[in-house]
């Protein structure tokens, strides 16, 4: 049985204990699926490490703060164009997993859209478990321009 | 085979499943029509024990499997976790029985190189009524428990009703038909009484779950969650009307005897069964993939350094 990709990385950090890691070593020199495996989160760590010190850095407390200004402005005016589109955005979202009629549930008239980001945020880390919760709440605030950082979750 | 190809294929898993349902259909209906046909060349088995059907564990087996990927992607404290658990251990359970039941049976294979009467043995006997108890009752049991803490994340969102007089009727129907069942027993207390008891009881309980769930299920919707409670749902429902097909039917008419309903319902509900874990796979499979975004990872767990 192949390790999963997770596993993958506890082992390429270190992180996966002693009888884990052994057994994944053996299992590596058998399997050229997971060596390749290996290699790819490798380089890729190598090229984020890379990234830290060639490039500028990615300043989450700004991102941070611009998603935080923007929750005021939606609150200040919940008409505001920013205001609008995440509402859509959770909408969609709402209506794709769970369907149209549950919008109607979640969705109570007059309820901010930040509000609205928290319901469907707890539906969606309820039903389809936080992992794949935190992708689709990636995608709607990508859609909105930012590009959420650890800090956030 | 990489995580990746498997997540691919997936989201082809309740097409799939609609094939083989639609496959084992048409061709039990065949064979039964052929054996109907030509009863004094081919015969249709009297007694039901079509519970060590291979098609029917093979089924449960990817019931297993599926469940178990979903179950990975629920995080420990997670509310609908525990569920998941549940159903990924009642899968198993029906494959350990459907596994066991076959092994012990009469027609395995092997048979013929153990001591003459193996099958037949006191050990052999009980493992076979514990394999039994594990693919009904303590499934059952399973299932019901599972359903408590969805009804009540539904509930907490909002999609729970009260039930509706339809809810109780139907509910009525399952009640009249365990009593029914059990004063046919001749109202003795026995090892096989007390189980039919049991698994009557669990069945009555998982009716009115699965009409809760019904009503959960409208309020929401055709989304991928929504249709993996909803596949759910109507797994419970094929449970019971088998169940009811299975003690109803020989009582009037002789052309279907319990092993015929039994082989035609049985496969279907498996397949149903599956189809839940399917579509939460489906759903999960869309978060962390969008139609049109980039190449991303796993649908579990995978870190933000791997991404």
């Amino acid at each position: 049985m192949h390790p999963s990709i997770a596993t993958l990385v506890a082992f390429c950090d270190g992180e996966a204990g002693t009888d884990r890691s052994r057994r994944i070593a053996k299992h590596l020199v058998k399997c050229e699926d997971c060596l390749e495996q290996v290699r790819r989160i490798r380089s890729e760590k190598s090229e984020l490490s890379g990234a830290g010190s060639g490039m500028p850095a990615v300043d989450t407390r700004q991102g941070l703060a611009g998603l935080l200004s923007d929750i005021d402005r939606w609150q200040r005016d919940p008409a505001s164009a920013g205001a609008l589109q995440l509402r859509r955005s959770l909408r969609s979202q709402i209506e794709t997993y769970f369907g149209s009629s549950a919008l109607s549930l979640v969705e109570l008239p007059s309820m901010p859209a930040e509000e609205l980001l928290g319901r469907a945020s707890e539906m969606l880390d309820v039903f389809l478990g936080q992992t794949a919760a935190e992708a689709v709440k990636d995608e709607v605030f990508a859609g909105l321009g930012h590009a959420r950082s650890e800090e956030w979750r | 085979m990489t995580r990746e190809t498997n997540l691919a294929r997936l989201q082809e898993t309740p097409r799939w499943i609609a094939w083989c349902v639609g496959v084992y259909l048409a061709v039990d209906l065949f064979v039964l029509h052929v054996c109907s046909a030509n009863p004094q060349v081919f015969s249709i088995p009297g007694s039901s024990d079509s519970s060590s059907a291979l098609s029917v564990t093979a089924m449960a087996a990817v019931n297993l499997y599926l469940s178990m990927l979903a179950l990975r992607s629920f995080r420990a404290g997670e509310p609908l976790r525990l569920a998941w658990m549940m159903m990924t251990l009642a899968a198993a359970a029906q494959v350990v029985s459907g596994v066991l039941a076959e092994m012990l049976g009469p027609n395995w294979l092997l048979n013929a190189l153990l001591p003459s009467g193996h099958p037949q043995s006191g050990l052999v006997g009980q493992l076979r009524f514990t394999a039994q108890i594990a693919g009904a009752e303590i499934r059952l049991g399973l299932l019901a428990a599972a359903l408590i803490p969805v009804l009540r994340v539904l509930r907490r969102f909002g999609f729970w009703v009260r039930p509706s007089a339809t809810d109780w009727a139907v509910f009525s129907i399952a009640c009249i038909f365990a009593l029914c069942r059990l004063a046919e027993g001749g109202g003795r207390i026995g090892a096989a009484n007390l189980q039919s008891l049991a698994g009557l009881a669990l069945l009555c309980i998982l009716v009115l779950e699965a009409m809760l769930l019904r009503q959960s299920v409208v309020r929401m919707g055709s989304g991928p969650i929504s249709r993996c409670w909803a596949a759910f749902m109507c797994g419970i429902f094929l449970t019971g009307l088998a169940e009811l097909g299975i003690w109803v039917i020989p009582h009037y008419s002789n052309a279907f005897s319990p092993a015929v309903i039994g082989s035609l319902t049985q496969f279907p509900t498996a397949a149903v069964f599956s189809l839940a874990p399917a579509y939460q796979l489906i759903a999960q499979r869309r978060a962390t993939k969008p139609a049109n975004g980039p190449r991303e990872d796993l649908v579990t767990g995978t870190p933000a350094l791997a991404r």
